[in-house]
């Protein structure tokens, strides 16, 4: 009790250099946090705009047709029977489905060509399943057996086209022969999703399916869920319901797509995040120890000589740091708390901060991202800078309390 | 049974290649309750003698017998257990811990012993304070004290777990001659009121007229050893 008080003491009594080191691990922590928060909200950001915008929760997709889905090519394809409906209806949870028939086309406004994925939709299915609705910046959806499209507003720009022009999409149809289709734009689109906004051309399904000669057949069936942490659990059940209508149906959830798969690499950063953290507050630690117990020799040699064992002054100095670590997590945790805050409600506009796109990172993001509240991290980091900063401690105050106090009570 | 035993303590220090002899065979008895000197001039090996019957450093050969332990054969964690319960140091620099008040500062040493509850601490802590002269300075800082106040802060610390043995280095060579006389008579007026065997080293002739017991100590080896009538030291 009494080596606590002590220790207590000890912590005040260099008030300037306790503090700086304390900042020195609030930074740490600080920097952290805000990743931490940034990642956090890249990934809510892009989990929201490619199920929103491109993946929806599952896909119920042939087999053979997910292993290469890429190439957008038009064999396994699939025919929807009332067995396959059924199927999707008797699951709760599931909230609306919609088919699509995915193709790839070569865009074309009579001057110049760009490449791009043909969708066929029935809108008022599709409209349900993603939040297109609301992001028409010109026109408007088209109906069923309209010689109609919409796509992007900066595919339309790249082609400077607008509402009512024409253009021609020059498609290879099932049988391998050239065929084009000429419809008239309908509407454009902004999103916060790169790929709606400049590679996508939607077009009613059925003059998709007839300009590819592929029948009744689509690509996909896109399907939103109430809650998106029961897609996996949903896949694996309509899976079963599926395979009594056609055996080479699969379903699968938003988690199994490659977009995802940068949020690994983000994890990776934190980690590398921590380390530096780790390095940081050790080094602030180590050298804080070794000079309070360098301007300390004589106190620490008169400690010994009143009997105190080696551990005891080491507790004196791992309980200093230590709180040192407490300090500068609180105050690492409050800066935190008031960044996140902030740029949570003003987001933060990287590409008008770097001029950077996000997407050409290979992040489905445009425009500002939202810092994500993540209490667990938090938890985490203050835990871990409070740890750092009494493990830390430990060998100097060893080195410290090990030096023989004839020397130090003598100057010898 | 004499408290502390000497016999052909010898201490050599190593620089590189030269070998320093700091004590060159010392045989020495002090008894339970004796008042000792340690008189001799600088460098003649009195730090060495105390530092080593202290438990704080080792003889290269001879052996110490301290409360009826060979200390040789001792560990240093028994060798910091001994100082702890009896064993009380006195230096020339005070040693305070700046941090502490003079209170706790004395605190300090009673609470290492583990031996009384909070209540009976704070009577023995305030008690000693008193009894050192220190009525009304509990709460200072070692730099709210004098060179004299801060000695007896140590002399304080020093006896408050009521030690067998305080070994005092030249505790008065930074104190001027009146503060130094006055600090000797603290010493004196303890080692008679408890019984605690005090030896104390010093320099100055005049700091000698305190002690019961004189040991004169010349190239580390103890040239002379006489004891005196009872003194009486007025207050
Ligand atoms: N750590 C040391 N290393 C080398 N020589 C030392 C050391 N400590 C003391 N000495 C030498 O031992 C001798 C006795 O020193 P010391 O015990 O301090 O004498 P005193 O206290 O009487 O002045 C001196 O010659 C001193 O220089
Ligand atoms: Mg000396």
């Amino acid at each position: 009790m009494f080596l606590t008080k002590l220790a207590i003491k000890n912590l005040v009594r260099h008030r300037n250099r306790s503090i700086f080191t304390s900042i020195i691990i609030a930074m740490a922590i600080l920097i952290y946090i805000f990743f931490d928060s940034l990642i956090g909200g890249m990934s809510e950001l892009s989990y929201e705009t490619i199920i929103d915008y491109e993946s929806a929760h599952l896909q119920i997709v042939d087999k053979n047709y997910w292993e290469a889905k890429d190439e957008l090519a038009l064999d396994n394809l699939f025919t929807i029977d009332e067995r396959v409906l059924e199927g999707v209806k008797n699951l709760t949870g599931i909230l609306a489905g919609s088919r699509e028939l995915n193709f790839s086309a070569l865009l074309s406004n009579g001057i110049d060509n760009l490449p791009v994925m043909g969708k066929g939709i029935i809108p008022e299915e599709y409209l349900k399943v993603f939040a297109l609705e609301k992001q028409f910046v010109e026109g408007d959806i088209f109906q069923p057996g309209d010689y109609k499209a919409v796509l992007g507003k900066r595919l339309a720009e790249l082609l400077d086209l607008g509402v009512g022009d024409y253009i021609t999409l020059l498609v290879k149809d099932n049988n391998n022969t050239f065929n084009t289709i000429d419809v008239e734009i309908a509407g454009l689109l902004h999103t916060s999703n790169p790929n709606v906004n400049q590679n996508i051309v939607y077009l009613p399904l059925d003059l998709a399916q007839q300009a590819l000669s592929v029948g009744e057949q689509v690509s996909k069936i896109l399907i939103r869920i109430e809650n998106k942490d029961q897609a996996s659990r949903l896949a694996e059940e309509l899976g079963l319901n599926l395979i009594k209508a056609n055996s080479n149906l699969a379903v699968y959830s938003w988690e199994e797509l490659e977009a995802f798969s940068f949020l690994g690499a983000a994890v990776l950063e934190k980690q590398v995040i921590l380390a530096i953290i780790l390095v940081i507050a050790a080094i602030a630690i180590i050298n804080t120890v070794i000079l309070a117990a360098l301007e300390r020799l004589e106190e620490i040699g008169m400690m010994k000589a009143m009997g105190l064992q080696n551990r005891e002054i080491v507790y004196t100095f791992v309980l200093e740091s230590t709180g040192i670590g407490i300090i500068g997590g609180i105050i690492g945790i409050v800066l935190g708390i008031i960044t996140i805050w902030f740029l949570s409600v003003y987001g933060m506009d990287f590409e008008a901060l770097y001029g950077v796109d996000m997407a050409s990172f290979g992040l489905p993001i445009l425009g500002k991202i939202y810092a994500a509240w993540n209490p667990a991290a938090f938890i985490e980091v203050f835990v871990f800078g409070v740890l750092v900063s009494l493990l830390a401690s430990i060998l100097p105050a060893y080195w410290a309390a090990d030096k023989d106090p004839v020397e130090s009570i003598y100057h010898r | 049974m004499a408290l502390l035993e000497l016999k052909g303590v010898r201490k050599i220090y190593r620089q590189g290649q030269i070998e320093v002899p700091a004590l060159r065979g010392v045989d020495l008895q002090v008894d339970e309750g004796e008042f000792t000197t340690v008189f001799g001039p600088s460098g003649s090996g009195k730090t060495t003698m105390l530092n080593m019957i202290g438990c704080l450093d080792k003889p290269s050969s001879g052996t110490i017998i301290f409360n009826g332990k060979e200390l040789n054969e001792l560990s240093k964690k028994d060798l910091a257990m001994i100082r702890r319960f009896n064993i009380g140091f006195i230096f020339q620099s005070y040693n305070l811990i700046p941090v502490l008040t003079a209170y706790e500062n004395v605190e300090f040493a009673i609470r290492l012993i583990n031996k009384y509850d909070n209540k009976e601490i704070r009577e023995r802590v305030l008690k000693i304070l008193a009894a050192v002269g220190l009525e009304g300075m509990e709460n200072r800082r070692p730099h709210e004290l004098s060179g004299g106040q801060k000695q007896r802060v140590a002399i304080a610390r020093a006896l408050v777990k009521e030690p067998k043995l305080v070994l005092a280095d030249e505790p008065t060579a930074n104190l001027d001659s009146k503060t130094s006389e006055e600090v000797l008579k603290v010493m004196v007026k303890m080692n008679k009121e408890l019984g605690t065997t005090f030896i104390f080293s010093t320099h100055d002739p005049l700091v000698m007229d305190y002690a019961r017991r004189m040991l004169e100590i010349r190239d580390g080896l103890i040239a002379e050893d006489r004891r005196r009538e009872e003194i009486n030291v007025s207050d």
